[in-house]
């Protein structure tokens, strides 16, 4: 860890519907360093995939625009490169593995032959190697009988199975990152448990780093390094794992946090919602963009819409009274929240 | 049909969820008997023969309490739906009985049967799938009152306005059509609709999992707030033990059409005695880094055998770490350990 | 977002795609000419002037006259009546049939529904102008005696009028192929009741206790309306198609009534050797044809559009 892998500085991404210009991602900058599992949360519609998508620039334009920013990826920026520049990119350095992997695999060609076609494609390799290395990357992700099952059709395969093997097909060129789209949603909690437990094994061996998209804290919070809140667009909050847990600053991922029954809690008597729904993201508030779910929201707020602000190590909040939800927190959620441990 | 003669005045809800509801001898408002449900799979052009079923529900046997939630989990086609379907009699069992208010549902016909639906009703996963799209809000909320002729007229409009502001959405919507609204939104009107009737049973079959994590919390809270007001007994149906575990007062585990553990929260969570019941309690994640790090989890290998097929001796054999020579013969028996705590399994 | 009848809304939507637009006003246009073809024809259709053959387009005759000096204005004008004709009769009984049956089938399954589709089956494998040659050759000439028979003992003049003036003929073709017809549709109202059956809105009512009837009439129908619809609008043009080929075959509406399809097929064969002069006897039935079956294709698509809200 250390290196600076990916760095992505005020990235905006727009789409042009019949009802307006629709702000999906709102300058977001953010970065992840070698070897790092970057969490992004947040609900449906928050900009979780499209700002991702706007990374690999999987965009479709039109509708979409990316209206402004950088991705800098190994100090190159990927938005400056040509479209074959960038085809050699995707695949070969960054992989993405997305929620439905029913979908993701074409229902007429078997595993094998989608495996080998990228390893052909991208690292030059004849077909016997191809397939070698095609059934290795299979048992790599706990698929039995790869060999054999090499010949079978995405249809022969169970829900957890396809998505395994989808990241076998992300990891099959060595990416130094892998993009996982929540990849578990679509399965059942025995089956999301079998893939987290390879993607932990498999970080671990090869080294790579990983944006894990999600909208569930639990499993983020037993993978990732470090974790970024996103709300209609924007990150709201980003702090290291245990740092976020224990010390949310900001009343969206408090609220979050309340919203969500544990099962290590029991029959409690309340959970505590957040009232209320997102904003429209055609026309987005001038101020904060949590401002009307908002129990801590000022004047200052609906005025002024907060940047993210240093408020501990490697801790940024983007609202203005980080301080009162400090105080607060504990009060409104009715549950004692740690301090942080000293960094 | 039946001697008994009991109209059940709609009686003040009460706190306590000693409900509005008949109960039978066991005191349970609806008590299930080894309830079966197969779906015949057909093969032929011109004269369709049965060549196989799809055991959805193979053998169940359930109380539910009067004023209780019986929370009902396990994995995605493991028959939770069907259970909850078929109780309701919208799928008609293959076998077993269904016991309500002391009347077998399964012997019940025509009117008989839509008459005691109003005792019934359904809350669905789908907020988009689960509201007539071409009904106004109003319509979809007065309908069931028409049907059972409960009100009419300006009586009928009061009513419909009441249920919106029961279910905390504005009476000012009444005229407006279901894809106006927003997921949570829509479940909160199919719950105004289900509750149109004065039901005491409700099957709440995965009311939340379609919804954000923001709006489910409200959803839970709602559903909590309306079984206190009116005494409501629940089947919560859903797949996240989280959920299941904050809202239920009993948990029932599903595997591949059979109930394999029933018990209490607590003693569900502190004592698990199968051990599909303790692999998935393991999967669950945990929203706090600190328990995760330490926690160990049983993965299952495999996956979830085929409904039609489904293992010889006890189901779960084939993935479970601690089988026996036994559990691939000899199916184990439903049976209680102590303290109505239900399991099936040959090791425990 | 103002609550706002949903009549309203979807003519809203519908009348945002111009070509849709377009299309009602020709169909409203055919229907209104057809109603009113004798005030609306300058001339009578079938009277013949020898010395006036042939001409192009005029003051006097606005599409020229045909070879035996019609006006052809008139002709087309009248021709309006047969292709309303076709479509109202074929309109009507695809449409109960496959409703009714379409709907049964799919709703209550089990017998019924294997007794039905295995009709549709067997209807869609029967060759349509087979049948129709079949029809044609065989029972019309018997119906069309009989029809006579009652009209003489009973002494009605408008059943006498009626056959003699050839549309009896037609009329007996045209039932055979709604016969046929109603399958397609049955067809595709059975598949959206099966697909609409499993519904959580549909189980929804079964638990609130809504009767089937009410179950099929305001839930089911209303909900497969849209590709009902569209497919009918479509169909319908298909239909003002058959028209014009049965003439053409010489089994449907019989000389001297106009059809286009009569004109049609009467003038491809006499100028088509003579190409390019007098190339508009050809095109302008031919374009007026093609507009009307463009027409029923356009509305189908504009409604597509406009009662599926979720497509935008
Ligand atoms: N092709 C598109 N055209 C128009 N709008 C789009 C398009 N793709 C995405 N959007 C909009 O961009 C916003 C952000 O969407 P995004 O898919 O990033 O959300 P998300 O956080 O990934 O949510 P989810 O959890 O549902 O996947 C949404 O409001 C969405 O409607
Ligand atoms: N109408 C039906 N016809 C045939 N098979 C069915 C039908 N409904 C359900 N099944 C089958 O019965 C089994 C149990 O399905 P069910 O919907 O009850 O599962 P579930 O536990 O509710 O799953 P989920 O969590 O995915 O909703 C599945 O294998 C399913 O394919
Ligand atoms: S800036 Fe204001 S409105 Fe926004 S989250 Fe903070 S307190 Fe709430
Ligand atoms: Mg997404
Ligand atoms: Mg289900």
């Amino acid at each position: 860890m250390g290196n600076i892998l990916l760095d992505v500085r005020n990235l905006r991404t727009e789409f042009a519907t019949q009802d307006g210009v629709v702000h999906a991602v709102n300058g977001v900058t953010f970065h992840l360093e070698e070897g790092e599992t970057l969490g992004l949360v947040g609900e449906s519609g928050s900009g979780k995939s499209v700002s991702m998508l706007t990374v690999m620039r999987l965009i479709p334009m039109p509708p979409g625009r990316i209206a402004s920013g950088e991705v800098l990826f190994q100090g190159q920026d990927l938005l400056k490169l040509g479209d074959e520049e960038m085809r050699q990119i995707r695949g070969n350095k960054i992989a993405m593995v997305f929620q439905d992997p029913m979908t993701s695999l074409n229902p007429v060609l078997t595993i094998g032959t989608q495996i080998t076609e990228a390893l052909e494609l991208h690292l030059g390799m004849n077909k016997d190697k191809a397939r070698k290395r095609a059934a290795e990357l299979l048992k790599m992700v706990n698929i039995p009988e790869a060999e054999r099952r090499l010949d079978d059709y995405p249809h022969q395969f169970s829900g957890g199975m396809r998505q395994r093997v989808m990241i076998a097909m992300g990891l099959s060129c060595s990416p130094q990152l892998l993009i996982a789209d929540e990849p578990t949603t679509a399965l059942d909690v025995t089956i999301q448990a079998q893939i987290t437990d390879i993607v932990k094994r498999l970080k671990n061996e090869l080294g790579m780093s990983i944006i894990w998209i999600t909208h569930d804290l639990g499993v983020i919070a037993g993978l990732a390094d470090r974790i970024n809140v996103m709300y209609s667009g924007y990150i709201v909050e980003t702090a290291p794992v245990k740092e976020l847990f224990a010390n949310p600053l900001h009343p969206y991922t408090v609220g979050l946090l309340g919203s969500i029954p544990r099962l290590d809690e029991g029959r409690r008597e309340k959970l505590t919602p957040i009232e209320g729904l997102p904003p429209d993201l055609v026309n987005l508030p001038t101020g904060c963009p949590f401002y009307d779910r908002c129990k801590f929201r000022t004047e200052k707020c609906l005025q002024e819409n907060p940047p993210l602000m240093s408020v501990g190590v490697k801790h940024w909040s983007a609202c203005w009274h980080y301080e009162a939800v400090r105080e607060q927190r504990d009060a409104i959620l009715g549950r004692k929240f740690m301090q942080p441990a000293a960094a | 049909m039946s001697t008994e003669t009991q109209t059940t005045p709609p009686a003040p809800a009460t706190g306590s969820a000693q409900a509005n509801a008949s109960t039978d001898a066991n005191g349970a408002i609806l008590s299930i008997r080894n309830l079966k449900k197969y779906f015949p799979i057909t093969q032929g052009i011109i004269f369709q023969k049965k060549v196989a079923d799809v055991k959805a529900v193979d053998g169940i046997s359930f109380d539910v309490k009067p004023g209780e939630t019986l929370g009902l989990v396990g994995e995605s086609g493991c028959g939770k739906s069907t259970t909850g379907r078929t109780i309701l009699q919208l799928y008609r069992p293959t076998e077993g009985s269904v016991l309500f208010e002391g009347k077998d549902l399964a012997t019940l016909k025509g009117e008989e049967l839509r008459k005691m639906r109003s005792n019934m009703q359904m809350i669905f996963q789908d907020p988009y799938a689960s509201l007539n799209p071409r009904m106004t809000v109003g319509d979809i909320i007065a309908e069931p009152l028409e049907v059972h002729n409960i009100a009419k007229g300006k009586e009928k409009k009061e009513r419909v306005q009441e249920l919106l502001q029961v279910v905390g959405l504005n009476p000012y919507f009444i005229n407006r059509y279901p894809h106006e609204f927003s997921g949570g939104q829509r479940q909160r009107i199919g719950i105004a609709r289900a509750l149109a009737v004065n039901p005491d049973f409700i099957v709440c079959d995965e009311p939340i999992s379609a919804l954000d994590v923001s709006i489910q919390a409200q959803i839970v809270n709602l559903l909590e707030e309306l079984q206190e007001r009116f005494g409501l007994t629940y089947l919560f149906i859903a797949h996240d033990l989280s959920v299941v575990r904050h809202i239920s007062d009993r948990i029932a585990v599903m595997y591949l059409g059979k109930i394999v553990e029933l018990t209490d929260g607590h003693t569900l969570y502190a004592n698990p005695l199968h051990p599909y019941t303790r692999a998935l309690l393991s999967a669950v994640p945990i929203p706090d880094p600190l328990i995760e790090e330490k926690r160990e989890r049983i993965i299952l290998v495999g996956d979830v055998p085929s409904p039609v097929n489904p293992p010889k001796g006890c189901r779960f054999h084939t993935r479970c770490p601690l089988a026996i020579p036994i559990c691939k013969e000899v199916a184990p028996e439903w049976r209680d350990v102590g303290n109505g705590h239900f399991v099936e399994c040959h090791v425990v | 977002m103002n609550p706002r009848p949903a009549w309203k809304e979807t003519w809203r939507r519908f009348a945002r795609n111009k070509p849709a637009l377009l299309g009602l006003l020709i169909i409203a246009l055919l229907l209104f000419t057809a109603l009113f073809a004798p005030l609306l024809a300058p001339y009578d259709f079938s009277k013949t002037n020898l010395d006036n053959v042939e001409k192009p387009p005029s003051a006097e005759h606005l599409l020229g006259t045909d070879a035996l000096g019609r006006d052809m204005l008139s002709r087309i004008i009248y021709g309006a009546r047969s292709v309303v004709f076709v479509i109202i009769v074929v309109a009507t009984i695809s449409l109960t049939f496959g409703l009714l049956l379409g709907a049964m089938a799919g709703y209550f399954g089990g017998l019924s529904d294997t007794l039905i589709s295995r009709l549709i089956d067997f209807l869609f494998a029967f060759p349509d102008l087979l049948f129709i040659f079949f029809i044609a050759a065989t029972i019309k000439p018997g119906i069309v005696t009989q029809l006579r028979t009652i009209a003489l003992a009973n002494q009605w003049p408008w059943l006498t009028e009626f056959v003699r003036s050839g549309y009896a003929d037609y009329l007996v073709v045209i039932i055979s192929l709604s016969l046929l017809g109603w399958a397609g549709l049955a067809r595709l109202v059975r598949g959206q009741i099966l697909a609409l059956r499993e519904k959580e809105f549909v189980l929804s009512a079964q638990l609130v206790g809504v009767s089937n009837w009410r179950i099929i009439t305001r839930y089911l129908l209303p909900n497969s309306l849209a590709p009902i619809l569209v497919a009918i609008s479509m169909g319908l043009g298909g239909i003002a198609l058959s028209e014009g080929i049965l003439a053409y075959l010489g089994i449907g509406l019989q000389p001297p009534n106009p059809s286009w399809g009569i004109i049609l097929s009467d003038h491809v064969v006499r100028y088509w050797r003579t190409w390019p002069e007098m190339i508009w006897m050809i095109f302008i039935p031919f374009i007026i044809m093609a507009a009307v079956v463009f027409a029923f294709n356009f509305v189908g698509d504009g409604l597509n559009e406009a009662l599926n809200p979720e497509l935008q």
